[in-house]
């Protein structure tokens, strides 16, 4: 045992002079320094064809026929469940690009549209943080070709961001930035042509942040306002594609005072407008998930109380 | 009684022995992936600091094993190992300088390592305790002149010297003060006026002005440059003056009908002995 220990010794000693000396030779010499985490990730190459992918892509909702992943530091987009994928030329960091609280595995939601027909990715470019382009990749020819138009430049830092289109031709953007406390300025764009341009309505004027928005139709669109702590809906309204903005009605039952606080995005019922008010982040009531459901027949210029709607109704 | 103290003297032996086992094992398997995923030890001179430590653990086991004749040989070997590592220590410092410093709180450790023939300096960023991947190069070359400054204890500046004179900093920033995963602007969270002992710092669209000493002076968004969601630098003539950071106590909210909570410092952009100035919410401009 004795023997057994020396020699054990012996060898620990033996073995950490040689690593030692090794270890002093090695020491990078000038101009030898080891890449960085910044030049490993800007080594990726721009594209990876499937056959040198070196990481099999799984889809984000594996069970959807249309579907993306941000594997490999790209976005990737599948119409056929995964079988063929093809790559969105934009950087990761751009779709994330501004003031988004939140993870990145997944795109920010109402950021892109994902169609058979359409796939439309927003992002925002520029390397200071109040001069940022504002820009819309698109495709409609599932990921054969890619149109890249400017929305707006310049623009501080995107917050609230949402891309929407409601036919071939009509589409909005709803854009929110320069958040400074609880204030900013929210923007809406809109297109005649497919995305190939846009223009920019009115301004509501409103700066408070903004939480939800969109057109039902190419005339009356919504702007939602009130994030931390509303404390009823302060929803805006435009009959005239945004050329003017006022403020909609809301008739909440005394009961429901402080209860539903934060207007979502209307919808189109039959022959009237509807539109569910939530909690807002805070809300308990009966568990905080149940919403207010509002009835308007004057385009969306007044709301009646309809009924409480369950998460899951 | 002998036979106790032998037992003793066993069970120590056997405890240094393992303790000098994981510590060897502990160095090779480091061998092992430094080579295979580049991580390195946060400072150089800890490969040689092991080497000792493993070896002075071992010598009392060596002792306990040897002859009387063979001792003054063991002690030898074991003095001419530590030296080789103690002359490799210091001269290896001199080939590639580390930089090394631990924040107040020991919890976070800035490594710099500076290639001291050619002026490279690579900031690494520690991933697992004493183990470390090179994270950025530090813009310009280095005259070898480092400053480090604990802003916060997850905030430190390094002031340091190019060679073409100029005074430059880089921030290495652990932490936030957001809620966790979102990316906000320095600039824009500071909106307002603050005040410090003969300094005032005003945040505004214009940029940031800082009034020292009735002397006023207006830094734009082009010369302010962010680290983390920390802190941001302000230069003029591509040459660092200040740096402004969020304290500990400073939050992050987006409600304006909270007051703005909490202190940011400033700290100037100088190689010489010099303290941050805690600035305190004045107004909303």
């Amino acid at each position: 045992m004795k023997y057994i220990l020396l020699s054990a010794s012996s060898v620990i000693i033996l073995v950490l002079m040689v690593a030692s000396i090794f270890y002093y030779q090695n020491q990078f010499p000038a101009s030898q320094w080891p890449q960085s985490d910044e030049m490993r990730d800007n080594q990726k190459s721009p594209h990876i064809d499937e056959q040198t992918q070196p990481q099999e892509l799984q889809a984000t909702n594996p069970d959807e026929q249309i579907s993306y992943t941000l594997q490999n530091d790209e976005l990737n987009i599948t119409f056929n469940q995964g079988k063929d994928w093809t790559t969105v030329p934009v950087g990761i960091e751009q779709l994330f690009s501004g003031e988004y609280n939140g993870n990145k595995q997944n795109l920010i939601e109402n950021s892109y549209i994902l169609t058979e027909n359409r796939a439309a990715f927003l992002y925002s470019e520029g390397n200071n943080w109040d001069n940022q382009r504002i820009l819309l990749l698109h495709s409609t020819d599932q990921g054969e070709t890619w149109e890249e138009q400017l929305v707006t430049e310049p623009f501080v830092a995107m917050r609230f961001r949402k891309v929407e289109f409601l036919n071939e031709n009509f589409g909005y953007i709803i854009i929110s930035g320069g958040r400074t406390m609880s204030q900013e300025s929210s923007h809406v764009f809109l297109t005649h042509n497919g995305g190939m341009s846009w223009e920019e309505t009115t301004n509501s004027g409103v700066t408070r942040l903004i939480s939800n928005g969109g057109f039902v139709d190419e005339a009356i669109g919504f702007l939602s306002f009130g994030t931390i702590n509303p404390e009823e809906p302060d929803l805006y309204v435009t009959l005239d594609g945004g050329n003017t903005w006022n403020k909609a009605t809301m008739h909440i039952p005394t009961e429901y005072n402080l209860i539903f606080v934060q207007a979502e995005t209307p919808v189109k019922e039959q022959d009237h407008l509807s539109v569910l008010v939530n909690q807002g982040p805070n809300g308990d009531y009966k568990g905080g998930k149940v919403k207010g459901k509002f009835i308007s027949t004057d385009h969306g210029e007044t709301w009646e109380f309809q009924m409480e709607v369950k998460p899951n109704d | 009684m002998i036979k106790h103290r032998n037992n003793l003297l066993n069970v120590v032996g056997w405890i240094l022995f393992v303790i000098s086992v994981v510590i060897f094992s502990f160095q090779m398997g480091y061998l092992f992936i430094s080579a295979k995923y580049q991580v390195e030890y946060i400072d150089n001179r800890l490969f040689y600091i092991i080497n000792i430590l493993c070896i002075l653990f071992l010598t009392p086991v060596i002792l306990l094993l040897v002859t009387k004749k063979i001792k003054v040989l063991s002690i030898s070997i074991v003095v001419m190992f530590i030296t080789a590592n103690v002359f490799m220590l210091v001269s290896s410092n001199q080939i590639v300088k580390n930089i090394t410093s631990i924040s107040p709180n020991w919890k976070h450790v800035l490594s710099i390592k500076e290639n001291v023939e050619n002026g490279e300096a690579m900031y690494y960023r520690n991933y697992y305790s004493i183990l470390a991947r090179a994270k950025e190069r530090l813009p310009f070359e280095t005259t070898g002149e480092f400053h480090v400054k604990w802003l916060a204890n997850d905030i430190a500046a390094v002031t340091y010297k190019t060679k073409e004179n100029t005074i430059q900093q880089f921030i290495g920033t652990y932490g936030e003060r957001g809620s966790g995963g979102s990316y906000y602007y320095v600039a824009a969270e500071i909106h307002g006026h603050w005040q410090g002992e003969n300094i005032d710092v005003i945040s505004d669209t214009e940029g940031i002005t800082v009034i020292k000493d009735g002397k006023t002076e207006l830094f734009e968004w082009n010369d302010i440059q962010q680290f983390g969601t920390l802190a941001v630098v302000l230069k003029k003539n591509n040459e660092a003056v200040w740096t402004v950071s969020l304290n500990e106590n400073f939050e992050i909210h987006s409600d304006a009908s909270k007051a703005t909570v909490g202190n940011i410092s400033i700290y100037e952009a100088t190689l010489e002995k010099n303290e941050p100035i805690i600035l305190h919410y004045s107004s909303s401009n």
